[in-house]
């Protein structure tokens, strides 16, 4: 039962970070490198998720991707499969609260290159693709990994989101933080403190791993 | 890092596989108040060595668990704290009204840590003494048990004095967690928690006498959209029968015509 929370920690864990990763990025240079209307509503909004408590979060998923919504309904019809109550709905709740981290260190990291460089790639020809793959995305690449390392750790310790949209199901979305909670609710503490043992050891060694990765990659 | 993000997406693609194959199975997927923790975990094992047909539970407060059926959670069978979630579930058709039945009548009690000098064979007056700081309940806005440890302050005439010292649980789960870890000095919660051996090695309890509080009436009723429903409604007779009742009464879960054995 432990190891099952592990196991479903670290796919909820990939794919949410692959989705706050992705979504992030786009969402940080759409803020830094453009300007559209309702740019400020934008960036009002990927913020929103760190002011509002885990559960209230978790609550609007809910019903918004729950199976009475019509995006649940659409979800449930083209995949066959219903998102909430499920390890992906799980990653898709642990995502957003991270969203906002990833958002806020890759847009800094974007708006300090130096526009020089990117209009020096304009002029020899490079369409906006090109100037982000081979001049924007290397020269922020460190910022950009330092958000999505937030964003991993947020996802990992997610709670109240994850709870109210994925539940407490052991072996199907019971994480390694939802394990504890319920292990300290059944008075288990020698399981308790095994489990947070545990979480911590997933934590730091991929935290770890990140920062060997970044320093080589400098 | 567009490398290590297309790892961590193939890694979630490649994870996916095993999926459906947790613990759950083919199995029931129950989902069961707080309150019933240890007396289901006995009797989850006794249906599995009795019917073939392993079960999972997931344990939660009442409200929440109601509130879950309704937006799609998988689960089989829902055992509420109170009855009047699994009627309102099945009058909107999310539980099968014919399947909705009183499986248990709660009870409360007084608790105390083993080391606490505390005297709680004293009762409810207990809790105007000095000595007692906090008093550790569940939340009696939507938890069915808080609502019967305020009901029982009231009723004895103490909840003015006591209103200062009151710290809410989620559910009556967290309400005697609180006392368990020494943060709170009393905790008012479910009899069938005090009487759970891992819980009964550590503390005291005195029970709360049932004429100062409306019955506990814990409803069960089987989901709606269960592709299980025939294995589901086996294991709610199954809790309401011959092999059943003897595991709730233990854990002092006792219905009308069984009488008290305390």
């Amino acid at each position: 039962m432990d190891l099952s929370a592990l196991w479903t920690s670290l796919k909820v864990v990939s794919l949410a970070t692959a989705l706050s990763g992705t979504a992030g990025i786009g969402v940080a240079y759409l803020l830094a490198m453009r300007h559209f209307p309702g740019r400020g509503l934008l960036q009002a909004f990927t913020a929103l998720p760190l002011t509002l408590p885990p559960t209230v979060l978790g609550y609007y998923l809910l019903v918004a991707l729950g199976r009475g919504s019509a995006l649940g309904q659409w979800v449930e019809a083209t995949f066959k499969t219903a998102l909430v109550f499920t390890w992906q709905g799980a990653a898709v709740a642990a995502a957003v609260p991270s969203l906002p981290l990833v958002v806020a260190a890759a847009r800094a990291a974007f708006e300090e290159v130096d526009v020089q460089l990117l209009e020096a790639a304009q002029m020899d020809g490079a369409g906006a693709w090109q100037q982000f793959v081979w001049v924007l995305f290397p020269l922020a690449h460190r910022g950009i990994l330092a958000g999505v390392t937030l964003g991993f750790a947020r996802a990992l310790g997610d709670f109240g989101t994850t709870l109210m949209v994925a539940g407490n199901i052991p072996g199907r979305t019971q994480t390694l933080p939802i394990a504890l909670y319920d292990a300290v609710q059944a008075g288990r503490w020698d399981l308790a403190t095994w489990l947070a043992v545990l979480l911590t050891g997933v934590a730091v060694s991929v935290l770890l791993a990140v920062s060997r990765l970044g320093t080589r990659l400098v | 890092m567009v490398r290590a993000l297309g790892l961590s997406l193939a890694l979630a693609v490649l994870l996916s596989g095993p999926a459906s194959s947790g613990p759950v199975g083919q199995g029931l997927l129950v989902a069961a108040a707080a309150d019933l923790r240890y007396a289901f975990e006995e009797m989850g094992d006794a249906f599995h060595r009795a019917a073939g047909v392993p079960v999972t539970f997931s344990f939660g407060s009442s409200g929440q668990l109601a509130f879950q059926v309704e937006h799609g959670a998988p689960f089989d069978l829902l055992f509420s704290a109170n009855e009047a979630f699994v009627w309102r579930l099945a009058e909107r058709g999310f539980v099968v009204p014919d399947s909705v039945q009183l499986y248990a009548v709660g009870r409360i009690v007084l608790w105390v840590r083993g080391e606490s000098v505390l005297p709680v064979q004293q009762g409810l007056a207990l809790l105007v003494d000095s000595r007692v700081r906090y008093v550790a309940m569940a939340n009696p806005e939507h938890a069915p048990y808080g609502e019967a440890a305020r009901q029982a302050l009231a009723r004895s005439g103490v909840l003015g004095r006591v209103r200062g010292k009151l710290v809410y649980g989620e559910n009556v789960g967290s309400a005697l967690q609180l006392v368990q870890s020494g943060n709170a000095d009393v905790g008012i919660v479910a009899l069938s928690l005090a009487l759970a051996p891992p819980v009964s090695s550590v503390g005291r309890f005195w029970l709360v006498p049932d004429r100062l509080h409306d019955p506990i009436r814990q409803g069960a009723g089987v989901v709606a959209r269960s592709p299980r429903q025939g294995e589901a409604y086996r294991f709610l007779r199954f809790v309401n029968g011959p092999q059943g009742r003897p595991i709730m009464r233990r854990y002092g879960f006792v219905l009308s015509g069984e009488g008290t054995s305390r």
